[in-house]
Protein backbone atom coordinates (compact mmCIF):
# COMPACT_ATOMS: atom_id res chain seq x y z
CA UNK A 1 0.00 0.00 0.00
CA UNK A 2 2.93 2.31 0.43
CA UNK A 3 3.05 2.87 -3.36
CA UNK A 4 0.00 5.12 -3.07
CA UNK A 5 0.93 8.79 -2.90
CA UNK A 6 0.74 10.16 0.59
CA UNK A 7 -0.74 13.52 1.38
CA UNK A 8 2.00 15.79 2.58
CA UNK A 9 0.90 18.25 5.22
CA UNK A 10 3.35 21.08 5.36
CA UNK A 11 3.84 22.76 8.72
CA UNK A 12 2.19 26.15 9.17
CA UNK A 13 4.58 29.03 9.13
CA UNK A 14 4.55 32.79 9.19
CA UNK A 15 7.02 34.78 7.12
CA UNK A 16 8.72 36.98 9.63
CA UNK A 17 10.78 38.97 7.17
CA UNK A 18 8.38 40.55 4.72
CA UNK A 19 11.11 42.87 3.47
CA UNK A 20 12.23 40.09 1.13
CA UNK A 21 9.12 40.81 -0.93
CA UNK A 22 10.32 44.35 -1.40
CA UNK A 23 10.20 45.41 -5.01
CA UNK A 24 13.35 47.47 -5.09
CA UNK A 25 13.30 50.68 -7.06
CA UNK A 26 11.22 49.92 -10.14
CA UNK A 27 11.32 53.33 -11.72
CA UNK A 28 15.04 53.94 -11.48
CA UNK A 29 16.41 56.16 -14.20
CA UNK A 30 18.95 54.36 -16.36
CA UNK A 31 22.46 55.72 -16.19
CA UNK A 32 23.91 57.42 -19.25
CA UNK A 33 26.10 54.39 -19.91
CA UNK A 34 23.15 52.01 -19.80
CA UNK A 35 21.08 54.21 -22.10
CA UNK A 36 23.97 54.47 -24.54
CA UNK A 37 24.61 50.74 -24.57
CA UNK A 38 20.91 50.11 -25.16
CA UNK A 39 21.19 51.74 -28.58
CA UNK A 40 21.65 49.07 -31.22
CA UNK A 41 23.75 51.12 -33.59
CA UNK A 42 26.11 52.30 -30.84
CA UNK A 43 26.80 48.71 -29.76
CA UNK A 44 27.36 47.48 -33.29
CA UNK A 45 29.53 50.44 -34.16
CA UNK A 46 31.70 49.91 -31.09
CA UNK A 47 32.14 46.25 -32.05
CA UNK A 48 33.38 47.42 -35.42
CA UNK A 49 35.78 49.89 -33.79
CA UNK A 50 37.00 47.20 -31.39
CA UNK A 51 37.59 44.85 -34.29
CA UNK A 52 39.62 47.46 -36.16
CA UNK A 53 41.56 48.39 -33.00
CA UNK A 54 42.35 44.72 -32.34
CA UNK A 55 43.57 44.34 -35.91
CA UNK A 56 45.79 47.44 -35.68
CA UNK A 57 47.23 46.51 -32.27
CA UNK A 58 47.82 42.90 -33.28
CA UNK A 59 49.70 43.83 -36.44
CA UNK A 60 51.80 46.42 -34.61
CA UNK A 61 52.55 44.31 -31.55
CA UNK A 62 53.24 40.92 -33.13
CA UNK A 63 55.26 42.39 -35.97
CA UNK A 64 53.56 40.06 -38.45
CA UNK A 65 54.91 40.53 -41.94
CA UNK A 66 52.90 43.15 -43.79
CA UNK A 67 52.83 40.78 -46.74
CA UNK A 68 50.67 38.47 -44.66
CA UNK A 69 48.48 40.95 -42.80
CA UNK A 70 48.97 44.67 -43.35
CA UNK A 71 48.09 47.20 -40.69
CA UNK A 72 44.61 48.67 -40.84
CA UNK A 73 46.06 52.15 -41.22
CA UNK A 74 48.09 51.01 -44.24
CA UNK A 75 44.96 49.50 -45.74
CA UNK A 76 42.99 52.71 -45.24
CA UNK A 77 45.80 54.74 -46.80
CA UNK A 78 45.92 52.28 -49.73
CA UNK A 79 42.17 52.61 -50.20
CA UNK A 80 42.34 56.41 -50.44
CA UNK A 81 45.39 56.23 -52.67
CA UNK A 82 43.62 53.80 -54.97
CA UNK A 83 40.55 55.99 -55.15
CA UNK A 84 42.47 59.23 -55.85
CA UNK A 85 45.30 58.10 -58.07
CA UNK A 86 44.68 54.56 -59.29
CA UNK A 87 41.24 54.86 -60.81
CA UNK A 88 39.62 52.48 -58.38
CA UNK A 89 36.30 54.26 -58.89
CA UNK A 90 36.53 53.72 -62.65
CA UNK A 91 37.18 50.02 -62.04
CA UNK A 92 34.16 49.86 -59.74
CA UNK A 93 32.15 51.59 -62.45
CA UNK A 94 33.37 49.06 -65.06
CA UNK A 95 32.29 46.17 -62.87
CA UNK A 96 28.91 47.73 -62.16
CA UNK A 97 28.22 48.47 -65.84
CA UNK A 98 28.85 44.85 -66.77
CA UNK A 99 26.80 43.66 -63.81
CA UNK A 100 23.83 45.90 -64.67
CA UNK A 101 23.94 44.87 -68.34
CA UNK A 102 23.95 41.18 -67.48
CA UNK A 103 21.34 41.60 -64.78
CA UNK A 104 18.95 43.56 -66.99
CA UNK A 105 19.20 41.16 -69.95
CA UNK A 106 18.83 38.22 -67.55
CA UNK A 107 15.67 39.73 -66.07
CA UNK A 108 14.21 40.24 -69.55
CA UNK A 109 14.86 36.62 -70.53
CA UNK A 110 13.50 35.41 -67.20
CA UNK A 111 10.35 37.50 -67.78
CA UNK A 112 9.82 35.91 -71.21
CA UNK A 113 10.36 32.39 -69.81
CA UNK A 114 8.01 33.03 -66.89
CA UNK A 115 5.33 34.45 -69.17
CA UNK A 116 5.56 31.34 -71.34
CA UNK A 117 5.40 29.21 -68.22
CA UNK A 118 2.25 30.78 -66.80
CA UNK A 119 0.35 30.83 -70.08
CA UNK A 120 0.98 27.32 -71.43
CA UNK A 121 1.58 23.93 -69.88
CA UNK A 122 4.43 23.28 -72.29
CA UNK A 123 6.15 26.48 -71.15
CA UNK A 124 5.73 25.48 -67.53
CA UNK A 125 7.25 22.05 -68.18
CA UNK A 126 10.08 23.57 -70.19
CA UNK A 127 10.89 26.07 -67.45
CA UNK A 128 10.85 23.51 -64.65
CA UNK A 129 13.05 21.10 -66.63
CA UNK A 130 15.53 23.83 -67.52
CA UNK A 131 15.73 25.27 -64.00
CA UNK A 132 16.07 21.84 -62.40
CA UNK A 133 18.98 21.15 -64.73
CA UNK A 134 20.72 24.51 -64.94
CA UNK A 135 20.09 26.07 -61.51
CA UNK A 136 22.56 23.75 -59.74
CA UNK A 137 25.21 24.53 -62.36
CA UNK A 138 27.52 27.29 -61.08
CA UNK A 139 27.62 30.03 -63.69
CA UNK A 140 31.37 30.38 -63.33
CA UNK A 141 31.82 26.85 -64.74
CA UNK A 142 30.44 28.19 -68.03
CA UNK A 143 33.16 30.82 -68.29
CA UNK A 144 35.62 28.58 -70.18
CA UNK A 145 32.90 27.84 -72.75
CA UNK A 146 31.91 31.50 -72.92
CA UNK A 147 35.51 32.48 -73.55
CA UNK A 148 35.64 29.95 -76.37
CA UNK A 149 32.41 31.18 -77.96
CA UNK A 150 32.60 34.93 -77.42
CA UNK A 151 36.33 35.42 -77.05
CA UNK A 152 38.03 37.46 -74.36
CA UNK A 153 35.86 40.40 -73.57
CA UNK A 154 32.92 41.64 -71.64
CA UNK A 155 30.51 39.54 -73.76
CA UNK A 156 31.77 36.39 -72.06
CA UNK A 157 31.26 37.85 -68.61
CA UNK A 158 27.78 39.09 -69.56
CA UNK A 159 26.95 35.59 -70.81
CA UNK A 160 27.94 33.98 -67.51
CA UNK A 161 26.08 36.69 -65.59
CA UNK A 162 22.94 35.97 -67.63
CA UNK A 163 23.18 32.36 -66.65
CA UNK A 164 23.57 33.22 -62.97
CA UNK A 165 20.54 35.57 -62.98
CA UNK A 166 17.96 33.85 -65.22
CA UNK A 167 17.37 30.60 -63.33
CA UNK A 168 16.90 31.81 -59.75
CA UNK A 169 14.72 34.73 -60.90
CA UNK A 170 12.57 32.60 -63.24
CA UNK A 171 12.23 29.83 -60.66
CA UNK A 172 11.12 32.17 -57.87
CA UNK A 173 8.82 34.25 -60.08
CA UNK A 174 7.16 31.08 -61.39
CA UNK A 175 6.53 29.62 -57.92
CA UNK A 176 5.29 33.06 -56.83
CA UNK A 177 2.78 33.24 -59.68
CA UNK A 178 1.63 29.67 -59.14
CA UNK A 179 0.88 30.30 -55.47
CA UNK A 180 -1.28 33.41 -55.96
CA UNK A 181 -4.51 32.41 -54.26
CA UNK A 182 -7.56 31.55 -56.37
CA UNK A 183 -9.60 34.15 -54.47
CA UNK A 184 -7.34 36.98 -55.56
CA UNK A 185 -7.39 35.74 -59.15
CA UNK A 186 -11.18 35.67 -59.15
CA UNK A 187 -11.34 39.19 -57.65
CA UNK A 188 -9.13 40.37 -60.51
CA UNK A 189 -11.35 38.73 -63.10
CA UNK A 190 -14.40 40.24 -61.44
CA UNK A 191 -12.88 43.67 -62.02
CA UNK A 192 -12.61 42.77 -65.68
CA UNK A 193 -8.79 42.54 -65.73
CA UNK A 194 -7.51 40.52 -68.65
CA UNK A 195 -4.21 39.84 -70.41
CA UNK A 196 -1.39 42.24 -69.59
CA UNK A 197 -3.38 44.38 -67.13
CA UNK A 198 -4.26 41.20 -65.25
CA UNK A 199 -0.58 40.27 -64.96
CA UNK A 200 0.67 43.78 -64.11
CA UNK A 201 -2.09 44.80 -61.69
CA UNK A 202 -2.82 41.51 -60.02
CA UNK A 203 -0.30 38.70 -60.48
CA UNK A 204 2.88 40.75 -60.05
CA UNK A 205 1.83 42.56 -56.84
CA UNK A 206 0.45 39.32 -55.38
CA UNK A 207 3.63 37.38 -56.17
CA UNK A 208 6.00 40.25 -55.33
CA UNK A 209 7.54 38.82 -52.16
CA UNK A 210 8.77 35.79 -54.00
CA UNK A 211 9.80 37.79 -57.10
CA UNK A 212 11.84 40.05 -54.83
CA UNK A 213 13.43 37.00 -53.23
CA UNK A 214 14.41 35.78 -56.69
CA UNK A 215 15.86 39.19 -57.56
CA UNK A 216 17.95 39.16 -54.37
CA UNK A 217 19.27 35.64 -54.95
CA UNK A 218 19.98 36.54 -58.57
CA UNK A 219 21.92 39.61 -57.45
CA UNK A 220 23.94 37.60 -54.90
CA UNK A 221 24.88 34.95 -57.48
CA UNK A 222 25.63 37.55 -60.15
CA UNK A 223 27.88 39.58 -57.83
CA UNK A 224 29.81 36.48 -56.79
CA UNK A 225 30.12 35.29 -60.37
CA UNK A 226 31.30 38.68 -61.57
CA UNK A 227 34.02 38.96 -58.95
CA UNK A 228 35.15 35.40 -59.60
CA UNK A 229 35.18 35.89 -63.38
CA UNK A 230 37.17 39.09 -63.07
CA UNK A 231 39.55 37.56 -60.56
CA UNK A 232 40.34 34.80 -62.98
CA UNK A 233 40.07 36.11 -66.45
CA UNK A 234 39.82 39.85 -65.86
CA UNK A 235 43.49 40.17 -66.62
CA UNK A 236 43.24 38.64 -70.05
CA UNK A 237 40.14 40.70 -70.73
CA UNK A 238 41.72 43.98 -69.75
CA UNK A 239 44.81 43.21 -71.80
CA UNK A 240 42.83 43.15 -75.00
CA UNK A 241 40.95 46.36 -74.33
CA UNK A 242 42.55 49.57 -75.50
CA UNK A 243 41.56 51.62 -72.50
CA UNK A 244 42.62 50.89 -68.97
CA UNK A 245 39.58 48.90 -68.01
CA UNK A 246 39.34 45.75 -65.91
CA UNK A 247 37.05 45.60 -62.91
CA UNK A 248 37.17 45.34 -59.18
CA UNK A 249 38.08 41.65 -59.19
CA UNK A 250 40.98 42.39 -61.48
CA UNK A 251 42.14 45.13 -59.08
CA UNK A 252 42.29 42.55 -56.26
CA UNK A 253 44.01 39.95 -58.40
CA UNK A 254 46.64 42.18 -59.96
CA UNK A 255 47.58 43.71 -56.62
CA UNK A 256 47.92 40.25 -55.13
CA UNK A 257 50.24 39.32 -57.97
CA UNK A 258 52.30 42.46 -57.26
CA UNK A 259 52.28 41.62 -53.54
CA UNK A 260 50.55 44.94 -52.78
CA UNK A 261 48.64 43.35 -49.92
CA UNK A 262 47.23 46.62 -48.47
CA UNK A 263 45.70 47.23 -51.89
CA UNK A 264 44.19 43.71 -51.86
CA UNK A 265 42.48 44.56 -48.57
CA UNK A 266 41.38 47.91 -49.99
CA UNK A 267 39.82 46.05 -52.93
CA UNK A 268 38.02 43.67 -50.57
CA UNK A 269 36.68 46.66 -48.59
CA UNK A 270 35.31 48.12 -51.79
CA UNK A 271 33.65 44.80 -52.67
CA UNK A 272 32.05 44.74 -49.22
CA UNK A 273 30.93 48.38 -49.51
CA UNK A 274 29.30 47.86 -52.90
CA UNK A 275 27.60 44.70 -51.59
CA UNK A 276 26.30 46.45 -48.48
CA UNK A 277 25.08 49.38 -50.57
CA UNK A 278 23.09 47.19 -52.94
CA UNK A 279 21.64 44.94 -50.24
CA UNK A 280 20.94 47.47 -47.51
CA UNK A 281 20.11 50.56 -49.55
CA UNK A 282 18.61 49.44 -52.85
CA UNK A 283 16.86 46.21 -51.91
CA UNK A 284 15.79 47.37 -48.45
CA UNK A 285 14.24 50.49 -50.00
CA UNK A 286 12.38 48.45 -52.58
CA UNK A 287 11.18 46.20 -49.78
CA UNK A 288 9.99 49.12 -47.66
CA UNK A 289 8.15 50.74 -50.56
CA UNK A 290 6.46 47.55 -51.74
CA UNK A 291 6.00 44.39 -49.71
CA UNK A 292 6.23 46.01 -46.26
CA UNK A 293 3.99 48.90 -47.22
CA UNK A 294 1.46 46.46 -48.63
CA UNK A 295 1.67 44.51 -45.37
CA UNK A 296 2.85 41.29 -46.99
CA UNK A 297 5.99 41.02 -44.90
CA UNK A 298 6.84 42.25 -41.45
CA UNK A 299 10.08 43.53 -39.96
CA UNK B 1 -34.09 65.83 -64.52
CA UNK B 2 -32.94 63.71 -67.43
CA UNK B 3 -29.67 62.96 -65.60
CA UNK B 4 -31.51 60.51 -63.37
CA UNK B 5 -31.05 56.88 -64.43
CA UNK B 6 -34.03 55.46 -66.25
CA UNK B 7 -35.44 52.08 -65.42
CA UNK B 8 -34.91 49.66 -68.31
CA UNK B 9 -37.62 47.08 -68.72
CA UNK B 10 -36.52 44.19 -70.92
CA UNK B 11 -39.18 42.53 -73.00
CA UNK B 12 -40.44 39.16 -71.82
CA UNK B 13 -39.30 36.20 -73.89
CA UNK B 14 -39.50 32.44 -73.88
CA UNK B 15 -36.57 30.25 -74.82
CA UNK B 16 -37.80 27.96 -77.55
CA UNK B 17 -34.63 25.95 -78.15
CA UNK B 18 -33.87 24.29 -74.83
CA UNK B 19 -31.53 21.77 -76.50
CA UNK B 20 -28.73 24.35 -76.29
CA UNK B 21 -28.46 23.58 -72.59
CA UNK B 22 -27.39 20.05 -73.41
CA UNK B 23 -24.39 19.10 -71.29
CA UNK B 24 -22.38 17.05 -73.76
CA UNK B 25 -20.32 13.99 -72.94
CA UNK B 26 -18.68 14.84 -69.62
CA UNK B 27 -17.43 11.41 -68.65
CA UNK B 28 -15.47 10.70 -71.84
CA UNK B 29 -12.56 8.29 -71.36
CA UNK B 30 -9.22 9.98 -72.05
CA UNK B 31 -7.38 8.41 -74.95
CA UNK B 32 -4.16 6.57 -74.11
CA UNK B 33 -2.04 9.35 -75.60
CA UNK B 34 -3.78 11.93 -73.43
CA UNK B 35 -3.35 9.77 -70.35
CA UNK B 36 0.37 9.32 -70.96
CA UNK B 37 0.78 13.01 -71.81
CA UNK B 38 -0.79 13.92 -68.47
CA UNK B 39 2.02 12.26 -66.51
CA UNK B 40 4.40 15.01 -65.40
CA UNK B 41 7.56 12.94 -65.54
CA UNK B 42 6.94 11.78 -69.08
CA UNK B 43 6.33 15.31 -70.39
CA UNK B 44 9.54 16.52 -68.77
CA UNK B 45 11.52 13.55 -70.04
CA UNK B 46 10.21 14.23 -73.54
CA UNK B 47 11.30 17.86 -73.28
CA UNK B 48 14.74 16.80 -72.09
CA UNK B 49 15.00 14.29 -74.91
CA UNK B 50 13.86 16.96 -77.37
CA UNK B 51 16.60 19.33 -76.19
CA UNK B 52 19.24 16.64 -76.50
CA UNK B 53 18.05 15.62 -79.97
CA UNK B 54 18.01 19.26 -81.12
CA UNK B 55 21.57 19.64 -79.89
CA UNK B 56 22.70 16.47 -81.65
CA UNK B 57 20.94 17.29 -84.93
CA UNK B 58 22.15 20.89 -84.87
CA UNK B 59 25.78 19.90 -84.45
CA UNK B 60 25.70 17.01 -86.90
CA UNK B 61 23.56 18.59 -89.62
CA UNK B 62 25.29 21.96 -89.65
CA UNK B 63 28.67 20.29 -89.25
CA UNK B 64 29.65 22.62 -86.40
CA UNK B 65 33.34 22.61 -85.52
CA UNK B 66 33.60 20.15 -82.57
CA UNK B 67 36.21 22.42 -80.99
CA UNK B 68 33.53 25.09 -80.64
CA UNK B 69 30.46 22.98 -79.92
CA UNK B 70 30.83 19.19 -79.83
CA UNK B 71 27.82 16.97 -80.40
CA UNK B 72 25.94 15.49 -77.46
CA UNK B 73 26.94 11.89 -78.11
CA UNK B 74 30.60 12.87 -78.44
CA UNK B 75 30.49 14.65 -75.05
CA UNK B 76 28.64 11.75 -73.45
CA UNK B 77 31.18 9.28 -74.79
CA UNK B 78 34.01 11.37 -73.38
CA UNK B 79 32.23 11.49 -70.00
CA UNK B 80 31.77 7.71 -69.87
CA UNK B 81 35.31 7.01 -71.03
CA UNK B 82 36.79 9.36 -68.45
CA UNK B 83 34.50 8.03 -65.72
CA UNK B 84 35.36 4.37 -66.25
CA UNK B 85 38.89 4.43 -67.55
CA UNK B 86 40.24 7.83 -66.59
CA UNK B 87 40.68 9.48 -63.25
CA UNK B 88 37.54 11.66 -63.39
CA UNK B 89 36.03 9.70 -60.53
CA UNK B 90 39.00 10.57 -58.30
CA UNK B 91 38.71 14.21 -59.26
CA UNK B 92 35.04 14.19 -58.30
CA UNK B 93 35.88 12.51 -55.02
CA UNK B 94 38.56 15.13 -54.37
CA UNK B 95 36.09 17.99 -54.94
CA UNK B 96 33.38 16.40 -52.82
CA UNK B 97 35.82 15.69 -50.00
CA UNK B 98 37.04 19.30 -49.89
CA UNK B 99 33.45 20.49 -50.05
CA UNK B 100 32.38 18.26 -47.16
CA UNK B 101 35.31 19.34 -44.98
CA UNK B 102 34.65 23.02 -45.67
CA UNK B 103 30.90 22.68 -45.24
CA UNK B 104 31.03 20.83 -41.93
CA UNK B 105 33.71 23.14 -40.53
CA UNK B 106 31.61 26.14 -41.56
CA UNK B 107 28.51 24.63 -39.94
CA UNK B 108 30.41 23.92 -36.71
CA UNK B 109 31.72 27.49 -36.49
CA UNK B 110 28.27 28.85 -37.30
CA UNK B 111 26.78 26.69 -34.51
CA UNK B 112 29.28 28.04 -31.98
CA UNK B 113 28.64 31.63 -33.06
CA UNK B 114 24.87 31.24 -32.90
CA UNK B 115 25.06 29.58 -29.47
CA UNK B 116 27.06 32.55 -28.26
CA UNK B 117 24.54 34.91 -29.86
CA UNK B 118 21.60 33.27 -28.08
CA UNK B 119 23.44 33.32 -24.78
CA UNK B 120 24.51 36.95 -24.70
CA UNK B 121 23.68 40.31 -26.22
CA UNK B 122 27.34 40.89 -27.08
CA UNK B 123 27.32 37.69 -29.15
CA UNK B 124 24.12 38.73 -30.88
CA UNK B 125 25.61 42.11 -31.77
CA UNK B 126 28.80 40.49 -32.94
CA UNK B 127 26.98 38.10 -35.25
CA UNK B 128 24.82 40.90 -36.65
CA UNK B 129 27.86 43.09 -37.40
CA UNK B 130 29.97 40.26 -38.81
CA UNK B 131 27.24 38.90 -41.09
CA UNK B 132 26.37 42.38 -42.35
CA UNK B 133 30.02 42.88 -43.22
CA UNK B 134 31.05 39.48 -44.57
CA UNK B 135 27.86 38.19 -46.18
CA UNK B 136 28.06 40.60 -49.14
CA UNK B 137 31.73 39.68 -49.68
CA UNK B 138 31.96 36.90 -52.27
CA UNK B 139 34.04 34.11 -50.76
CA UNK B 140 36.03 33.72 -53.94
CA UNK B 141 37.44 37.23 -53.43
CA UNK B 142 39.15 35.88 -50.29
CA UNK B 143 41.00 33.30 -52.36
CA UNK B 144 44.06 35.46 -53.13
CA UNK B 145 44.43 36.19 -49.42
CA UNK B 146 43.82 32.56 -48.47
CA UNK B 147 46.55 31.43 -50.82
CA UNK B 148 48.87 33.93 -49.24
CA UNK B 149 48.10 32.75 -45.72
CA UNK B 150 47.72 29.02 -46.20
CA UNK B 151 49.70 28.44 -49.34
CA UNK B 152 48.56 26.60 -52.42
CA UNK B 153 46.57 23.60 -51.37
CA UNK B 154 43.47 22.20 -49.76
CA UNK B 155 43.79 24.46 -46.71
CA UNK B 156 43.07 27.62 -48.67
CA UNK B 157 40.15 25.97 -50.48
CA UNK B 158 38.69 24.92 -47.13
CA UNK B 159 39.19 28.44 -45.74
CA UNK B 160 37.29 29.97 -48.65
CA UNK B 161 34.52 27.35 -48.36
CA UNK B 162 34.14 28.05 -44.63
CA UNK B 163 33.78 31.72 -45.43
CA UNK B 164 31.06 31.00 -48.00
CA UNK B 165 29.05 28.71 -45.70
CA UNK B 166 29.51 30.36 -42.32
CA UNK B 167 27.75 33.70 -42.83
CA UNK B 168 24.76 32.43 -44.78
CA UNK B 169 24.06 29.72 -42.20
CA UNK B 170 24.74 31.96 -39.18
CA UNK B 171 22.51 34.73 -40.52
CA UNK B 172 19.56 32.44 -41.24
CA UNK B 173 19.88 30.44 -38.03
CA UNK B 174 20.16 33.56 -35.90
CA UNK B 175 17.13 35.22 -37.47
CA UNK B 176 15.25 31.91 -37.21
CA UNK B 177 16.03 31.71 -33.48
CA UNK B 178 14.89 35.29 -32.98
CA UNK B 179 11.56 34.56 -34.67
CA UNK B 180 10.68 31.57 -32.46
CA UNK B 181 7.45 32.55 -30.74
CA UNK B 182 7.56 33.50 -27.09
CA UNK B 183 4.95 30.80 -26.32
CA UNK B 184 7.18 27.97 -27.54
CA UNK B 185 10.11 29.37 -25.58
CA UNK B 186 8.03 29.61 -22.40
CA UNK B 187 6.82 26.04 -22.83
CA UNK B 188 10.44 24.95 -23.07
CA UNK B 189 11.33 26.89 -19.94
CA UNK B 190 8.33 25.36 -18.20
CA UNK B 191 9.75 21.92 -18.89
CA UNK B 192 12.89 23.07 -17.14
CA UNK B 193 15.01 23.16 -20.28
CA UNK B 194 17.98 25.45 -20.01
CA UNK B 195 21.18 26.18 -21.92
CA UNK B 196 22.18 23.70 -24.60
CA UNK B 197 19.20 21.30 -24.14
CA UNK B 198 16.89 24.32 -24.51
CA UNK B 199 18.57 25.25 -27.79
CA UNK B 200 18.59 21.68 -29.12
CA UNK B 201 15.09 20.68 -28.09
CA UNK B 202 13.14 23.91 -28.57
CA UNK B 203 14.97 26.52 -30.62
CA UNK B 204 16.48 24.26 -33.29
CA UNK B 205 13.28 22.37 -34.18
CA UNK B 206 11.20 25.56 -34.06
CA UNK B 207 13.61 27.45 -36.30
CA UNK B 208 14.36 24.49 -38.57
CA UNK B 209 12.73 25.83 -41.76
CA UNK B 210 14.96 28.87 -41.63
CA UNK B 211 18.06 26.85 -40.64
CA UNK B 212 17.41 24.54 -43.58
CA UNK B 213 17.09 27.44 -45.99
CA UNK B 214 20.36 28.81 -44.63
CA UNK B 215 21.99 25.43 -45.22
CA UNK B 216 20.66 25.36 -48.78
CA UNK B 217 21.93 28.87 -49.54
CA UNK B 218 25.25 27.93 -47.93
CA UNK B 219 25.48 24.83 -50.09
CA UNK B 220 24.71 26.81 -53.24
CA UNK B 221 27.40 29.40 -52.42
CA UNK B 222 29.91 26.74 -51.41
CA UNK B 223 29.40 24.69 -54.58
CA UNK B 224 29.79 27.78 -56.77
CA UNK B 225 32.82 28.93 -54.84
CA UNK B 226 34.49 25.52 -54.99
CA UNK B 227 34.07 25.16 -58.73
CA UNK B 228 35.26 28.74 -59.24
CA UNK B 229 38.28 28.25 -57.00
CA UNK B 230 39.22 24.96 -58.63
CA UNK B 231 38.82 26.39 -62.09
CA UNK B 232 41.73 28.63 -61.21
CA UNK B 233 43.91 27.20 -58.57
CA UNK B 234 42.77 23.58 -58.21
CA UNK B 235 45.78 21.93 -59.73
CA UNK B 236 48.04 23.32 -57.04
CA UNK B 237 47.13 20.58 -54.62
CA UNK B 238 48.38 17.74 -56.78
CA UNK B 239 45.38 15.88 -58.08
CA UNK B 240 42.94 18.74 -58.64
CA UNK B 241 39.16 18.50 -58.66
CA UNK B 242 36.20 18.72 -60.98
CA UNK B 243 36.69 22.44 -61.66
CA UNK B 244 40.28 21.77 -62.61
CA UNK B 245 39.13 19.02 -64.98
CA UNK B 246 36.94 21.57 -66.77
CA UNK B 247 39.71 24.14 -66.91
CA UNK B 248 42.28 21.63 -68.13
CA UNK B 249 39.97 20.45 -70.91
CA UNK B 250 39.29 24.01 -71.98
CA UNK B 251 43.00 24.83 -71.99
CA UNK B 252 43.66 21.78 -74.19
CA UNK B 253 40.72 22.88 -76.37
CA UNK B 254 38.95 19.58 -75.69
CA UNK B 255 35.53 21.14 -75.57
CA UNK B 256 33.82 17.76 -75.22
CA UNK B 257 35.74 17.40 -71.95
CA UNK B 258 34.33 20.75 -70.78
CA UNK B 259 30.82 19.48 -71.50
CA UNK B 260 31.57 16.18 -69.75
CA UNK B 261 32.70 18.16 -66.68
CA UNK B 262 29.58 20.34 -66.81
CA UNK B 263 27.39 17.20 -66.95
CA UNK B 264 29.02 15.96 -63.76
CA UNK B 265 28.64 19.35 -62.04
CA UNK B 266 24.93 19.40 -62.92
CA UNK B 267 24.49 15.80 -61.82
CA UNK B 268 26.08 16.38 -58.41
CA UNK B 269 24.07 19.57 -57.98
CA UNK B 270 20.82 17.76 -58.77
CA UNK B 271 21.65 14.88 -56.42
CA UNK B 272 22.42 17.22 -53.52
CA UNK B 273 19.42 19.50 -54.03
CA UNK B 274 16.77 16.98 -55.06
CA UNK B 275 17.89 13.90 -53.13
CA UNK B 276 19.82 15.02 -50.04
CA UNK B 277 18.03 18.25 -49.14
CA UNK B 278 14.64 16.97 -50.34
CA UNK B 279 14.91 13.97 -48.03
CA UNK B 280 15.99 16.11 -45.09
CA UNK B 281 12.98 18.33 -45.80
CA UNK B 282 10.58 15.38 -46.02
CA UNK B 283 11.82 13.92 -42.77
CA UNK B 284 11.80 17.15 -40.79
CA UNK B 285 9.81 20.23 -41.73
CA UNK B 286 7.28 18.44 -43.94
CA UNK B 287 6.72 15.69 -41.40
CA UNK B 288 6.38 18.21 -38.58
CA UNK B 289 3.83 20.10 -40.65
CA UNK B 290 5.80 23.35 -40.74
CA UNK B 291 5.93 23.46 -44.51
CA UNK B 292 3.87 21.91 -47.23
Amino acid sequence: MNTLPQTVVRPEFEASDLDAANHGDVARRLTAYERLSNMDSVRKFSILILFIAAWEIYTRASGVSHFLLPKFSDTAVALFQAIWSEQLLIMVWNSITILVTGYAIGLAIAAVLTTAAITTRFGSDLLSTLTAMLNPLPAIALLPLALLWFGLGSESIVFTLLHSVIWPVALNAHTGFMSVSETQRMVGRNYGLRGMTYVVKLLIPAAFPSILMGLKIGWAFAWRTLIAAELVFGGSISDTAETQSGGLGWFVFSNQMDMQIPHVFAGLFTVILVGIFVENVIFTNIEIKTVRRWGMQTS
Amino acid sequence: MDTLPQLVIRPEFENTDIKDAHTGNIAVELSIVEKIWNINGIRKAVILLGLVITWQIYTVALDVEPLMFPSFLFSLERLLVDLFTGDLIFKIWFSVKVLLIGYSAGMAIAAVLVLWATASRLGSDFIATATAMFNPLPAIAMLPLAMLWFGLGTASLVFVLIHSVLWAVALNTHSGFKNVTETLKMIGENYGLRGVPFVCKVLVPAAFPSILSGMKVGWAFAWRTLIGAELVFGASSGSGGLGWYIFESSQNIETEGVFAGLFMVILIGIVVENVVFRNVELRTVNRWGMQR
